[in-house]
């Protein structure tokens, strides 16, 4: 198997000109899911090569109880660097582990502590208004999914803003974006070369949900508004200002911007010849080659430990 | 993660987490009583096994959240609780919403936080896209909630530091 074993650890560089150039070039819906597919197939790539580094690893590790076969010469042979690798593979196949382990578990454990809470509110349905002077909307996932809005939000929008605010968080609960969000989280758990593609994945689903707004209320300028209104009485804290001070313009002035611009033209691919479609090339050709190194170690490390542990 | 650091107390989260709860006990106790109440009456009903200062220090917490008042000017205080049934689930919500990673780790908001430049831009935005006379609609809802929104953003600064 050789460097094939190596490959798909940094393979998700590949994915890193899609993540950037998604958000302008692509329609948000697809840039979401492009984004995801691409997370997921790079991170259990990933995933399957540091398993097969582990099976190398711990086969050098006194006492373990694994067949004798499997610290033979030739199987440490299909690795290169193997006494490093193998050790530093089980490190780090116990901290993925132990990442994925409490990004499931807090996610868990939040819903059901929220969905617990609401359950103390009166009224039924799927829209929660929560009695409170700091404005805030969310979406929070579950069956049935709620929507939880502060009065202090409804208070600064006008009716035909608030139905923009609840039509944009129904459209994260009927889209599911929270699974996507999760896969991808869990993905950068597993690689942490695709954190990047967490950020941009928040920014497309916020867009998908705009744009989904913007289609039910039949008013992009109206969703633009209730976005920008919400989001100056959320207004920021001294230090928030202070550091983000020098930086490009925040996800919520590109929202705003996108609504108040065209639809976004929702093609499937983008134009090989555009910066976006040779990003997606990339993005794609790096997943391919990763899934394809895998399997190659991957098999290649079951002929070698078959090979050795078959008495001759 | 640097807003943990700043916070100053390691065991800060795991200290508030317990205190969200129980905050809402105590809260929960004081909606059963029919009148106001001493602090050791709440001790009583609570009964798990917690000290009279702590029950004070959560009192007290509650009393700066605005959820109960306290008459009384000298002893005994009287605890009374202010928020209803809705008022509680909001609190308990709060204390679930400011633990930002659990938060992060489930829930899209609508907007996220904006710097200072953003909001000159978004701002700018939203007055060029009033029709004709931006000026005055743009600059009603622009400049409106500035007021309530700088003391508005000092509780929700509060607890994530």
């Amino acid at each position: 198997m050789g460097v094939f074993v190596y490959l798909p650890l940094v393979l998700p560089l590949t994915a890193l000109p899609i993540a950037r150039l998604a958000e302008q070039h692509l329609h948000p819906r697809r840039a979401a899911r492009l984004l995801t597919t691409v997370a997921v197939i790079l991170a259990s790539c990933s995933l399957v090569c540091l398993g097969l580094l582990v099976v190398v690893g711990t086969a050098q590790l006194p006492g373990n109880p694994l067949p004798d076969g499997w610290s033979d010469e030739e199987v440490r042979e299909a690795v290169p660097h193997d006494a490093f690798a193998g050790k530093a593979s089980i490190l780090a196949l116990v901290a993925v582990t132990m990442a994925c382990g409490f990004t499931v578990h807090r996610h868990y454990r939040f819903r059901a502590r929220a969905h617990r809470t609401l359950a103390g509110l009166p009224g039924g349905g799927d829209l929660a208004v929560l009695p409170d002077d700091v404005p805030y909307a969310y979406a929070l996932p579950g069956s049935p999914g709620r929507v939880m809005v502060s009065t202090a939000m409804l208070a600064a929008l006008d009716p035909a803003e608030r139905r923009a605010l609840l039509a944009h968080e129904r459209a994260h609960l009927d889209g599911r974006h929270h699974r996507l969000l999760l896969a991808t989280r869990l993905a950068g758990c597993v690689n942490p070369l695709l954190r990047p593609l967490q950020a941009a994945l928040v920014y497309s689903t916020e867009r998908w949900a705009d744009e989904e707004a913007a289609r039910v209320t039949g008013d992009r300028r109206l969703t633009a508004r209730a976005v920008g209104k919400a989001a100056l009485i959320s207004a920021p804290g001294p230090r928030a200002a202070a550091v983000a001070g020098f930086a490009a313009a925040g996800p919520v002035p590109r929202r705003v911007a996108a609504l108040l611009g065209p639809v976004p033209p929702d093609r499937g691919w983008p134009p090989a010849l555009t910066p976006a479609g040779a990003a997606a090339f990339v993005a794609a050709a790096g997943t391919t080659v990763s899934a394809l190194s895998a399997l190659n170690a991957a098999v290649a490390l079951f002929l070698v430990l078959e090979a050795a542990t078959t008495p001759l | 993660m640097d807003t943990e650091g700043a916070g100053g107390e390691r065991e800060t989260p795991a200290r508030r987490r317990g205190q969200g709860e129980l905050e809402a006990q105590v809260l929960s106790v004081l909606g059963e009583a029919t009148e106001p109440v001493t602090a050791a009456w709440v001790l009583e009903r609570l009964g798990s096994g917690l000290s009279y200062s702590t029950v004070i220090t959560i009192l007290t917490r509650l009393h700066a959240k605005q959820a109960v008042t306290r008459t009384g000017r000298g002893r005994p205080v009287l605890w009374q609780p202010v928020a209803n049934e809705a008022g509680l689930a909001a609190l308990r919500m709060r204390s679930l919403l400011d633990k930002q990673r659990d938060r992060d780790a489930v829930l899209a908001g609508f907007v996220s936080v904006l710097s200072a430049d953003d909001e000159e831009l978004l701002r700018s935005l939203l007055a060029e896209s009033e029709p004709g006379g931006g000026g005055a609609p743009g600059s009603g809802p622009g400049t409106g909630p500035d007021g309530p929104g700088g003391p508005g953003a000092a509780p929700t600064d509060r607890p994530e530091g």
